[in-house]
């Protein structure tokens, strides 16, 4: 039951976004200095809690990801011991602190900022764990820690969707639900991030959206921080409402019936043609049997009505025309 | 080259029940307690002896500056572990962490903060150890010096509890270390002149190295009752001992009469370090430092062998033919007490378990359970699944 | 009563005869097959006229290739071939090859008493049952809008064991029992192929239809021509492999070649493995025009009406599910007929219409949107001191070259580089982005 865990954090380090999370016009302020401070006092209390508990931090910034700490080769630094503090601590803090300087430092002008690259972060994370958790025959045995039962991801994010990175996100949760790896999300500042959320949903994790922001610490401690064996003792919240629907590519519409080309998987919300990603021209036999066996117009009512995510907007959209969509 | 991989089968079993020097410390009187909760080191030590459920409840409660309803932290519980919580919340009580209430749940203010400055650093306490100045003349010990000494030590006192009926000499330990095994019923003094091991001397042996070193320390705990040492005092040092780091050296400057005195002992025992018994400095061994962990206390167990020993190295066949795949005296002489070895080779035992070996061992008071518990722990990787027919051989007897 | 007539058996198949008509076989199949069988077949043709057999070509003294190091260990040696393994399946070809996306396969399963036969541990039958259940898992996960159907051959007749269906655990209750499937009598190909074919006979063009049979015997018991029914299959596009456990039988050869199939004969339990796994990736579409952005009309293009379901939460108050009829809180709303399904994706029961979430959509993008291969590196000349680690998992990278001697792809250094953001790799996560991530740690896409 007492076993070590490995815990994967990415922090979304946006300067923008943090610059805004700051502002005092937010009902609770919050500042990078502020949640960095929170944030090394959960990873200590991650190590505090088991000896043998590793700890990887990656960090996303504008257009480029880093490893800011990881357990396994801890970086070389003058060994300065405090009498007051737990050497592990301070190696923890040093190395986070002193490698985030380093990169904000090296940021460019704020106003050609580009979104940060969480998905680097997250698939160097994945990476990370395949590595320790499969310690490889080559590599040095005396670097390779014990065999990690529970290895864990925890994403910090502060920046909303990028709906570029959907498919990049989507193969890194498949990829965390093939190596057992559970993804937590805190949502710091922001509106829901809907892949997010279905990370946490996918591979078992919990997605949390702070609501009181000037508590961080304590949701992180509460909800975060407990290996999933003992999440089955103390619950965690969880969401039950993902909406798993898919939106079409010409009208970013929530659909409930779409129509899929079959060769590169886009989704309509009406039979067209061409398809718009990969130019392939549809038999004309197919657009009129679908079109002829499209709901009626008349059960789009009823259909929304019941459905219980009240948002479900209707498939039928009376003016334009599918040649128009496909111009995008 | 010592390698840190946490030998998790080897530690499956004492992790499974509350670690030994919880009932110790529940034994303590309040007022003992909370002058040792004074320090962050020992906070952060027992915290982290505390099965994993238990530092939950405490993690949740830390940051909070007002206690909080009962009713609201019983609302996480899921139903059907409601037993498991109840139970953490009586040992969190018993230890005086978490007072017993029936309205409100919150931690005792001591603890809190001790714990608060033991995550997030600083303050004055200098729990954590006081660095020793590095000067010119001696450099810092090397982790493998540390690790040989540890080795060396423990060995020798394992040694010599193992070849005390065999009328061989090997090294004999210090004089207190003789008078501690003697103390804790692990070897008896038998007409009038050598030390015999005991029954439970026997059982000891094939404990893991970490509930050895458990053992051991709490006999000495005891002691240090008797001796009326500040048990605080003890404990601490202790505590402070495993949070530090391997490889460092600390001065002694710091240190009451009591832990100056203890050093003398704790090196006796191989968990210290220090280069002249008068320096001003010493460094802890892998022993201390892992000693709130599950982590190998030992780099390895084997005294001259190569590093591959970490996984455990014996092969057992079904026909009850035992190979051994080491060359370390100490291993061969535990093997000894239930197994009839028939051939020794440079790096290979072999031997046999028949019913006269078995009883032999049971005549000693080694129980069955703990002969397939060491077998099991210490099985070369690819054989496990022939334990079972193991057992029901010892179970005819 | 069928006649049991022994059909074509080819005793020397795998005599040197047949080795121009396997050679050419072979590299006509794409990608994989051909890159693992290269380095292997130019070892094997400088000594085929003092071989006899073919399939010792691959045998041909392996020892060489094993080096040992300074320490005479090895270890080395070892690893590093695997390394080169693993990293030689991402040589194939990773160009825009339209990969059939939506799947159907009908898995024949030769349940014959020749399938007892212990030449494979523990035996035949339970091999191929638990390869079975690996197979179909990773079928599953990687064609998740794919449905899978299971027959067995026995005693002269098909027989259907698992419906065609999309869900992974329904297929995996069929073959669980294996004393359900206990092998007797005579298999007989014609049969099973029969009643694959008009499982699938109604499927929309754009799907595949593929048949995979698992055969260990050496006989077929047929109550007609068997020619007659592979003409059909060629007809209605059903693309038929093979995997043989005892020997080549020429009518399985020619099921494979005429409907474009993969045929193989297990060499030992790994090869079978191997083998059967191969066909876990989607086919690549083989329609003729190979023109893209032209716009023909491609056949096997088609647009699909899906419904993306309503999930309905734990505490929902429970209800009767259309498919097992049973009570409970969790499940999907079919969009258009509002029916309750237990499991996406699926067919809806009751309109019949194509329930899948839009995360199972997406787990099928990563064939169609592939990682461009790393380029190996050969020389450090132009590593700068930064990139002393992998650039995923922070391993330092080696910077002595290793012992053997390197092969075409293969980095010495073991170090590979994005083509796109120019960083280095180590092998395992390389290997780990092309295989399982499908998403470059530098790029981030």
């Amino acid at each position: 039951m007492d076993n070590a865990s490995h815990l994967s954090v990415i922090v979304d380090l946006s300067p923008t976004q943090w610059h805004l999370s700051s502002q005092s016009d937010n009902t609770h302020p919050l500042s990078l200095k502020d949640f960095l401070s929170q944030l090394l006092a959960f990873l200590n209390m991650h190590i505090a809690s088991k000896h043998e508990n590793t700890l990887a931090v990656f960090g996303a910034f504008p257009g480029k990801s880093v490893m800011l700490y990881s357990s396994t080769d801890p970086l070389q630094h003058n060994r300065t011991i405090d009498a007051n503090s737990y050497p592990p601590f301070r190696v923890v803090d040093y190395s986070v602190m002193q490698h985030i300087m380093e990169e904000i430092d090296a940021l460019g002008e704020p106003e050609d900022e580009v979104p940060c690259a969480l998905v680097g972060a997250v698939t160097k994370a994945l990476c990370y764990i395949n590595r320790i958790s499969h310690p490889s025959t080559s590599s040095n045995p005396a670097d390779n820690p014990a065999v990690l039962p529970d290895p864990r991801m925890l994403i910090l994010s502060v920046s909303p969707d990028l709906s570029t990175s959907y498919i990049p996100i989507m193969n890194s949760i498949f990829s965390a639900q093939k190596l057992k790896v559970t993804i937590d999300v805190c949502k710091i500042y922001g509106p829901d991030t809907v892949f997010l959320q279905q990370a946490a949903h996918l591979t078992g994790g919990s997605y949390i959206y702070l609501e009181r922001r000037d508590a961080l610490l304590q949701y992180l401690i509460m909800s975060h921080l407990p290996p999933p064996s003992i999440r089955n003792v103390l619950s965690v919240p969880t969401q039950d409402r993902i909406d798993f629907r898919a939106a079409c590519f010409c009208h970013k519409d929530i659909i409930d019936i779409g129509f899929v080309c079959s060769v590169c998987l886009s989704i309509f919300c009406k039979p067209v043609p061409v398809c718009t990603t990969c130019r392939t021209k549809f038999p004309m036999k197919t657009l009129q049997r679908l079109n002829a066996s499209r709901p009626p117009q008349t059960l789009t009512p009823v259909n929304g009505s019941t459905v219980a995510n009240g948002s479900a907007i209707g498939t039928p959209r009376s003016a334009g025309t599918p040649m128009a969509a496909s111009l995008r | 080259m010592p390698t840190r991989t946490a030998d998790t089968t080897s530690n499956a079993a004492i992790e499974s029940s509350p670690h030994a020097l919880l009932p110790f410390l529940q034994s303590q009187s309040q007022n003992t307690l909370t002058r040792l909760y004074q320090r962050p080191s020992s906070c952060l030590s027992i915290f982290r002896l505390l099965a994993s459920l238990e530092r939950q409840i405490v993690m949740n409660l830390l940051w909070l500056e007002s206690s909080i309803a009962v009713a609201t932290m019983a609302a996480w519980v899921h139903r059907d572990h409601k037993k498991l919580y109840d139970s953490a919340l009586a040992i969190l009580s018993r230890l005086h962490i978490l007072p017993n209430s029936a309205v409100k749940l919150g931690l005792n203010s001591t603890f809190k903060s001790s714990l608060r400055q033991a995550i997030t650093g600083g303050g004055t306490s200098g729990s954590f150890g006081v660095p020793s100045q590095k000067d010119d003349r001696s450099s810092w010990p090397d982790v493998k010096t540390l690790d040989g000494y540890a080795l060396e030590r423990w060995e020798t006192i394992l040694h010599y509890m193992v070849s005390s009926g065999t009328g061989q000499q090997p090294t004999k330990p210090s004089q207190d270390v003789l008078y501690l095994l003697q103390r804790s019923q692990l070897m008896t003094n038998v007409r009038g002149s050598a030390l015999q091991i005991t029954s439970a001397g026997f059982q000891f042996l094939l404990h893991s190295p970490h509930a050895q070193l458990w053992d051991l320390l709490l006999e000495y705990l005891h002691m240090a009752e008797e001796r009326r040492m500040d048990v605080v005092e003890v404990l601490s040092f202790l505590f402070m001992l495993s949070t530090m780091e391997l490889g460092m050296e600390y001065s002694t400057e710091n240190l009451s009469q009591t832990q100056q005195a203890m050093l003398v002992d704790l090196r006796d025992y191989g968990l210290v370090w220090q280069r002249e018994p008068s320096s001003q400095r010493f460094s802890p061994t892998r022993l201390a430092t892992t000693l709130t962990s599950s982590s190998p206390p030992l780099p390895t167990s084997t005294g001259t062998g190569a590093g591959a020993q970490v996984q455990g190295f014996i092969v057992l066949e079904t026909n009850y033919r035992i190979y051994a795949y080491t060359d370390n005296p100490l291993q061969t002489a535990v093997l000894n007490l239930f197994v009839s070895l028939k051939y020794r080779f440079p790096n290979l035992v072999v031997g046999s378990i028949t019913r006269e070996s078995v009883k032999k061992a049971l005549e000693n008071g080694i129980s069955a359970e703990q002969i397939i518990s060491y077998l099991t722990t210490h099985a070369h990787p690819q054989m496990h699944k022939n334990v079972c027919l193991l057992h029901i051989c010892i179970s005819q007897h | 009563m069928p006649a049991k007539d022994i059909d074509f058996m080819d005793v020397d198949s795998d005599s040197d005869i047949s080795l121009p008509a396997e050679e050419t076989s072979r590299s006509k199949g794409k990608g994989k097959g051909k890159a693992v069988a290269k380095p292997k077949k130019t070892k094997g043709k400088g000594k085929a006229n003092e071989q006899a057999y073919t399939w010792e070509a691959s045998y041909t003294r392996s020892w060489d290739t094993v080096q040992e190091d300074a320490g005479g260990n090895l270890q080395g040696a070892v690893e590093d071939w695997m390394a080169r393994d693993r990293r030689r399946r991402l040589l194939a070809p990773a160009g825009a090859i339209r990969r059939t996306i939506i799947r159907h396969l009908i898995l024949l399963l030769d349940l014959s008493s020749s399938m007892m036969d212990r030449d494979m541990r523990p035996t035949r039958f339970d091999l191929t049952l638990q390869y079975a259940r690996e197979f179909i898992t990773e079928w599953f996960d990687q064609n998740p809008l794919g449905q899978i159907g299971v027959v067995g051959m026995r005693a002269g007749i098909g027989e259907r064991i698992g419906e065609m269906s999309g869900n992974p655990q329904d297929i995996l209750r069929a073959i669980a029992d294996r004393h359900k499937l206990e092998p007797i009598g005579e298999p007989s190909l014609q049969n099973a192929i029969e009643m694959a074919r008009s499982t699938m006979s109604h499927l929309p063009t754009h799907s595949s239809r593929e048949i995979l049979i698992i055969f260990g015997s050496l006989t077929t018991c047929d109550p007609g021509n068997i020619h007659d029914t592979l003409d059909d299959c060629v007809k209605n596009r059903i693309r038929i492999s093979v995997v043989a456990l005892a020997a080549e039988m020429k009518i399985c050869r020619e099921l494979c070649d005429k409907t474009g199939g993969q045929f193989g004969v297990a060499m030992n339990e790994g090869h079978f493995k191997d083998l059967m796994f191969e066909l876990v990736p989607p086919p690549a579409q083989n329609t003729l025009s190979r023109t893209p952005g032209a716009g023909a009309v491609n056949p096997a293009a088609d647009l699909m009406m899906m419904g993306f379901p309503t999930r309905l939460p734990d505490t929902s108050p429970p209800s009767l599910c259309v498919c097992h009829s049973e009570l409970k809180s969790e499940g999907f709303l079919c969009p258009r007929c509002l029916a309750k399904v237990c499991d996406v994706p699926t067919d809806c029961d009751i309109c019949g219409l194509m329930i899948v979430s839009s995360p199972h959509l997406a787990r099928s993008y990563h064939h169609l949107f592939p990682v461009k291969p790393y380029e190996a590196v050969t020389a450090l000349v132009d590593v700068s001191d930064s990139t002393s680690a992998c650039h995923a998992c922070a391993r330092i990278l080696p910077t002595t070259q290793s012992t053997s001697t390197a092969a075409e792809g293969i980095s010495p250094f073991g170090r590979y580089r994005c083509p796109d953001c120019h960083n280095d790799f180590c092998t395992e996560c390389d290997v780990f982005v092309h295989d399982v991530v499908h998403c470059c740690p530098g790029c981030g896409k």
